[in-house]
């Protein structure tokens, strides 16, 4: 029987969690986007009100129900309602951002109990044209929280480069449904390869 | 924020505020109102102490944006209203049509007549976004 996952995209308003969902969604979004009353940048001017909704089929006929999340801590009641149910999230960091470690570890606060399940991913956005903090120092920054995640750089207009991140997502559900020897493993890793 | 844009942003504020105050005033049944921005700023509000005008404004801007796309994705045409019927009371949800899309939300009680809130909000809305129009384009 076919089997749906619900998987939360998550970081600060602008990073690309929209265009993160909307190049793996097998239509196009839902979203709630309004008109943003803060500058983001020229070529961007509305921003997530409530949730973004995407879903990808995997072969086998599961299911991935992708949702995003606004990005301003405002609207953190939408967090903890998405949140409800969720196996897994993406966390993406905006390295343009002035302090993206101090995001990080944030947002890694905010979603914990997801994150402690190790049931998290992490991709930094925007390296290319922002080095620095690189990896190793969201490495340290997750360590010192006592947290061990899988932490990547990524570029989410890419479609390959989104699936990797949920990819590792389901390895990382995988190994933590196995640690928890739990009487069955949820998933097979096999059938969540994707097409 | 340069003092041209602060000097709007506060007469719409007013403008807002005045507005608030009339329907309060003229529908006791009304016991809160809030008008913010359509991504969750608060722009000027009346509600009891006990409650986050800050904190009701984001949830309203949410809600509103979620029932657009439910309106979308049902295929009904643009969302015009939204009414949450709850045990004690009701909450009124529309947008506030102006050169800055505006959200109003009204709180009721459960005592309420329905049609008559409805109505007292819906005039708000209407007078509110003459006001703001009026004041954008200068006239």
């Amino acid at each position: 029987m076919a089997k749906e996952y619900k998987l939360i995209f998550t970081g600060t308003m602008g990073v690309g969690k929209t265009t993160a969902i909307s190049v793996i969604s097998e239509f196009v979004p839902v979203r709630t986007e309004v008109a943003s009353s803060e500058k983001l940048s020229d070529d961007k001017t509305t921003t997530t009100a409530a949730m973004d909704y995407g879903e990808v089929m995997l072969p086998g006929g599961d299911v991935l129900r992708l949702y995003g999340t606004p990005g301003q801590s405002r609207f953190d009641f939408m967090w903890k309602i998405l949140s409800a149910g969720a196996l897994g999230v993406v966390l993406l960091v905006d390295n343009r951002r002035p302090d993206p470690v101090a995001d990080f570890r944030d947002y890694l606060q905010a979603f914990r109990d997801i994150v402690e399940g190790s049931k998290a991913v992490v991709g930094i956005c925007r390296q290319d044209s922002h080095p620095l903090p690189d990896v190793e120092a969201f490495c340290v920054a997750a360590d010192e929280m006592g947290l061990d995640v899988p932490i990547i750089a990524v570029d989410v207009r890419s479609r390959d480069d989104v699936l990797l991140l949920v990819d590792i997502l389901f390895h990382e559900i995988e190994a933590a449904e196995c640690d928890s020897s739990s009487e069955t493993v949820v998933m097979n890793t096999t059938s969540m390869r994707f097409a | 924020m340069n003092s041209v844009v602060k000097y709007e942003a506060d007469t719409e504020k007013s403008i807002c505020a005045e507005h608030i105050e009339k329907l309060l005033k003229d529908s006791t049944d009304i016991y809160g109102a809030i008008v913010a921005s359509v991504d969750g700023f608060e722009i000027a509000s009346q509600v009891r102490d006990d409650m986050s005008s800050r904190k009701l404004s984001a949830i309203s801007s949410s809600l509103l944006a979620l029932a657009v796309a439910v309106c979308s994705e049902g295929g009904v045409g643009e969302c015009r209203d939204m009414v949450i019927d709850a045990s004690e009371g009701r909450v009124f949800l529309m947008d506030i049509p102006s050169r800055k899309k505006l959200l109003l939300m009204v709180l009721c009680g459960n005592v309420a007549m329905l049609g008559k809130v409805f109505w007292s909000a819906r005039n708000a809305r209407e007078s509110m976004s003459k006001d703001l129009e009026a004041h954008h384009t200068g006239g």
